[in-house]
């Protein structure tokens, strides 16, 4: 009888991260209070109603949270095993959004099937981060050889050029993130990556010409002077930094935000939902925020550290790059040092689709806590 | 249960999980922490340094939601006759969060605004602090500007930031003043009906209707806002509009009354008034209880309420002795011997006379032995003779009501109960029944009364204090026989009356009087018609009809003969009511004709009062002529 490693013994039970659990859910419940919030002047009917934004983001959570527990009982390897196939999956469901999806405000994200909403650009954030973790653990474990970075490079471009053109700047950004993440944890050398920094700043000017859209530029511009423009591409920095700004310490207290309840700031649900949080909850309220993501995201961390193997820690480091970068750029769009990008914040924005990936990816990372005596080297 | 679990032979890969982890994720808790404190940098400058800034700018953000205001419904009378129009009229508005942020300039702006539109200052403050209060983006300061004011606020509002000139719409009463009490007016929201009215989304500065039609079907007339959200400049000019949907406007009512019938009986009236001060007629069907006309005189004009001042034209009506504001077919006075009508169908009904009981009223004076053994003369108007019920109702005769209701203990005729105080409740009950002693209903908000039906229990409650003695609360059989003609403590409204009248004209269904014939759209199609309905009277239809024709024989030989026409057959009842004038000390005589027509099949019934005047001589030739020009003009 061989002995099953990966199986989950109550010991490894015993190991499961409550604490990055216990995070994940204060966010997901301060989500819950700012979406009511943003949705008091839209939606006025009953509590319990699949109608009510609020009910239904609990609702998904319900699903997720499940399905994070379902993800954690199983050995993570499988999905390593899996990764080329998901990873292809990835790649086509990205390409059939170029004649299928789903098109607003002028980018083309979603696939729509009724009324729910599916963003394949979510799905492909873990399928990298598994690709990632199986070529580089079929590569002895590391990035040291320029061989094995051209590798990561190459699986991470394709899927990076894919989000551009939709075109979704900020989920660009969190794959580039996602590949430089990874390959700093599996020990590039500093000389490549200054080689390839200077090779893309030469670049830059070019795709700045050539492929980034007028829209974005405006965004970009409007950083630098949103007043210019107050009403069009200008408003939605202004009207955050309204709020954000007229928050103060302390805010003006949940559901009494003007720039919220009248109405001022749009999408304030989803990708300006920090602004309802700023406004209404001020200072005090961001930092408890900002200690929840550090505690959630500390956890991740020791995941990586603790991981049995290397494409666990891989694994773990890329789930980790992608929820910090995702929170930080929304973050940063909504405190106006980053051009306007629909990303949500992760646990806390409305989203089905966003939330039910995160807790997926939370339930592989549980599976490496759990798992982490049973592959330790020796 | 199998699950799927990994066996390290299955494994495809021979490098996975061979390769030791890594040390340097350290790398990651930088990043984690340099990202965030950056972010934690940024956010305590925007929120802890500039945060005084930007809290200002949100206090006046430059974009804002403005609501618009739906055209309220017009009003037609049952032909289609306009009654209201909206007129556009110039309007003074403020806009809080333009004004300038010093109090001491604020104020300096007031005392301009003041001069130009004599509203003192210190009101326009205070109406300020109150619309900031409420979260109200602008509000009207005066109204029903003239022209050359309008002029002169528009040169001057460059200057006056935060005050520009509006028009909005303004109700134009165009029918006359005959229809002031039934239309009501729309003025300012009060404090108490802004706390209400905020939920259901009406801008803090929007007019509603305070009384009369106006307020009965406010939420028909007034339409659905529609909402701009518009940039402006800081002079309050429109930047750009951003969103706008458009507002859907109010229904229109189309009303039971007869425009022309309501002016021709209020010019009747005024023609007619002789002595009197106030009289009031009510013109309505005895089948469905729709009200053809409604007049009070005097009347008012109900546009003084849209004037930028109505101060000294609404003092001059508040000072009026005659109390124009009042609806006097809506307000109660003694029903006097119309009341008898009532008194015959109890005792009908009780079985305590037939329409064959017949009484020698051979005297003018009846003598009761009262309570205390004294002896008390009652008076008839005349010796009658020998009288059965129908003819009792036809010469009007108090004597024998006296006997229908209280009896004569001493004599042995029984009244409606056994002793007074039970004859009462059995009255009161079929008062009740008949709708007397509370409000009919109708659809005109604010001005209806319920009027008196007395009794024992009535009679303690009300004489409580000390300032009445325990005789003064006792019930006494005078009380009852009082009562029993329509005078003592009986109130009723000339609307009421008309009502027992329809109830015993059309058989015994007693209907709901109203003023809406239906709701309908812009287009004038219809979207609701109004229903009609009914109690049923306890009183058996044969009974009625006895008193239909004491009513029809009253006209033909009896005290309402003027009432008669040549080629309609008029039913009706006069009544001369005693009362004590309030002013003088004086006892008067109140003048009632309620009746109907034609006798066979009624059509319509008419009800007139005067507050001074003999019911037969005074009432019923006015209300021959309502009946005649009803029925020539005016029947649908």
């Amino acid at each position: 009888m061989t002995v099953f490693r990966g199986q989950p013994s109550l010991r490894a039970w015993a190991r499961f991260d409550a604490l990055l659990a216990f995070a994940a859910l204060a966010l997901v419940a301060c989500g819950l209070a700012l979406i009511h919030s943003g949705s008091l002047r839209s939606y006025d009917g009953p509590l319990a109603s699949l109608a009510n934004p609020v009910a239904r983001q609990a609702l998904f959570a319900v699903v997720a949270v499940g399905g994070m527990i379902a993800i954690s009982r199983l050995d993570y390897h499988l999905f390593l095993h899996y990764a080329w196939w998901l990873y292809g999956a990835a790649i086509v469901l990205l390409l059939a959004l170029i004649p299928l999806g789903q098109t607003e405000f002028g980018s083309t994200r979603w696939f729509a099937f009724g009324p729910v909403q599916f963003q394949p650009s979510e799905f492909a954030k873990i399928a990298v981060v598994l690709a990632m973790a199986r070529y580089l653990a079929g590569q002895g474990g590391d990035a040291r050889s320029l061989r094995a970075l051209g590798g990561t490079f190459a699986i991470v471009a394709p899927v990076l050029l894919l989000v551009f053109i939709q075109p979704d700047l900020g989920t660009s950004v969190v794959f580039a993130s996602i590949w430089l993440g990874m390959v700093v944890v599996a020990g590039v050398r500093r000389r490549h990556l200054l080689v390839l920094g200077t090779f893309f700043l030469a670049v830059l000017p070019f795709v700045w010409t050539f492929t980034v859209a007028d829209y974005q530029i405006e965004r970009i511009s409007v950083l630098f002077n949103a007043e210019e423009d107050p009403l069009d591409a200008g408003y939605n920095p202004i009207q955050s930094q309204i709020a954000v700004g007229s928050g103060q310490l302390l805010g003006k207290g949940l559901t009494n935000g003007e720039q919220t309840q009248l109405d001022f700031l749009k999408v304030k649900t989803r990708d300006f939902i920090f602004s309802v949080l700023g406004e209404e909850l001020g200072f005090v309220g961001a930092m408890a925020l900002f200690a929840l993501f550090i505690l959630l995201l500390m956890r991740g961390i020791r995941a990586a550290q603790i991981a049995g193997d290397v494409p666990g820690q891989l694994v773990a480091a890329g789930v980790v790059v992608t929820i910090l970068m995702q929170a930080v750029i929304n973050i940063a769009v909504n405190l106006s040092v980053f051009p306007v990008t629909g990303l949500p914040l992760p646990f806390v924005s409305q989203g089905g689709s966003s939330l039910l990936t995160l807790f997926l990816a939370l339930g592989i990372v549980q599976s490496i806590v759990m798992r982490h005596r049973s592959y330790r080297q020796v | 249960m199998r699950r799927f679990r990994f066996r390290p032979e299955r494994r495809v890969d021979p490098g996975l999980s061979r390769n030791r982890p890594h040390g340097n994720v350290a790398v990651l808790r930088v990043a984690v922490i340099v990202l965030f404190a950056a972010l934690g940098l940024r956010l305590a400058q925007m929120q802890l340094v500039d945060g005084a800034e930007y809290a200002a700018r949100s206090e006046r953000n430059r974009i804002i939601v403005e609501s618009i205001a739906p055209v309220r419904g017009l009003i037609f009378d049952r032909n289609g006759e306009t009654l209201v129009e909206n007129a556009g009229a110039f309007a003074a508005m403020i806009t809080p969060a333009l004004l300038p942020d010093r109090a001491a300039d604020r104020y300096r702006l007031y005392l301009y605004l003041e001069d130009l539109l004599d509203v003192p200052a210190l009101e326009i403050q205070d109406a300020v602090a109150a619309a900031e209060a409420s979260g109200g983006v602008s509000l009207a300061v005066a109204r029903a500007l003239d022209r050359t004011t309008a002029l002169l606020l528009e040169q001057a509002a460059a200057d006056l930031p935060g005050v520009s000139l509006a028009v909005e719409t303004a109700r134009s009463y165009v029918a006359g003043p005959e229809f002031s009490h039934i239309l009501g007016y729309v003025g300012a929201q009060s404090p108490e009906e802004w706390d209400v009215l905020r939920d259901e989304g009406y801008a803090f500065n929007e007019s509603v209707g305070k009384v009369g039609v106006e307020a009965r079907y406010e939420a028909s007339l007034r339409g659905t806002p529609g909402r701009a959200v518009v940039e402006i400049d800081a002079q309050g000019e429109l930047v750009a509009t951003l969103e706008r949907r458009e507002p859907a406007p109010g229904r229109g009512l189309r009303l039971s009354i007869d425009a022309g019938l309501q002016r021709y009986v209020h010019q009747l009236l005024a023609d007619t008034m002789g002595e009197a001060r106030t009289a009031a007629a009510v013109v309505m069907s005895p089948q469905t209880g729709e009200v053809y006309a409604l007049v009070s005189v005097p009347t008012y004009d109900n546009n003084i309420f849209s004037l930028a001042d109505p101060g000294d034209a609404y003092r001059r009506l508040l000072d009026d002795p005659r109390l124009p504001l009042l609806h006097r077919a809506l307000s109660p006075a003694a029903p006097g011997s119309t009341f008898k009508l009532v008194t015959a169908a109890a005792a009908l009904e009780e079985g305590t006379i037939t329409p064959a009981t017949r009484r020698t009223i051979d005297s003018n004076v009846l003598e009761f032995i009262g309570e205390d053994g004294q002896p008390y003369y009652f008076y008839d108007w005349r010796a009658h003779g020998e009288l059965d019920l129908t003819g009792a109702i036809a010469w009007s005769s108090n004597i024998y009501f006296y006997m229908a209701s209280c009896g004569i203990p001493q004599e042995g005729i029984r009244g409606l109960g056994d002793g007074p105080e039970q004859s009462a409740v059995v009255l009161g009950y079929y008062a009740r029944s008949f709708g007397l002693g509370q409000v009919t209903g109708l659809d005109i908000t604010g001005t209806e009364f319920p009027g008196t039906v007395p009794g024992p229990e009535w009679k303690r409650r009300s004489r409580g204090g000390d300032s009445f003695t325990d005789e003064d609360r006792e019930w006494y059989l005078a009380d009852t026989c009082f009562m029993g003609i329509g005078q003592g403590d009986v109130t009723a409204t000339p609307l009421q009356i008309a009502a027992v009248t329809a109830a015993i004209a059309n058989g015994g269904r007693l209907p709901k009087p109203r003023v809406l014939r239906e709701i309908v759209d812009a287009a004038g199609e219809t979207v609701e018609a109004a229903e009609p309905s009914w109690e049923t009277l306890p009183v058996d239809p044969r009974h009625l009809a006895v008193i239909r024709r004491g009513m029809r024989q009253s006209v033909v030989d009896g005290a309402a003969l003027r009432a008669g026409l040549r080629n309609v057959a008029v039913a009706g009842k006069t009544g001369t009511a005693e009362f004590v004038d309030p002013d003088d000390g004086e006892t008067k005589e109140h003048a009632w004709f309620t009746g109907f027509a034609p006798y066979a099949n009624p059509e319509v019934v008419v009800t007139v009062f005067y507050d001074l005047g003999v019911g037969g001589e005074k009432a019923a030739p006015v209300a021959a002529d309502i009946i005649a020009y009803f029925l020539e003009r005016a029947a649908p």
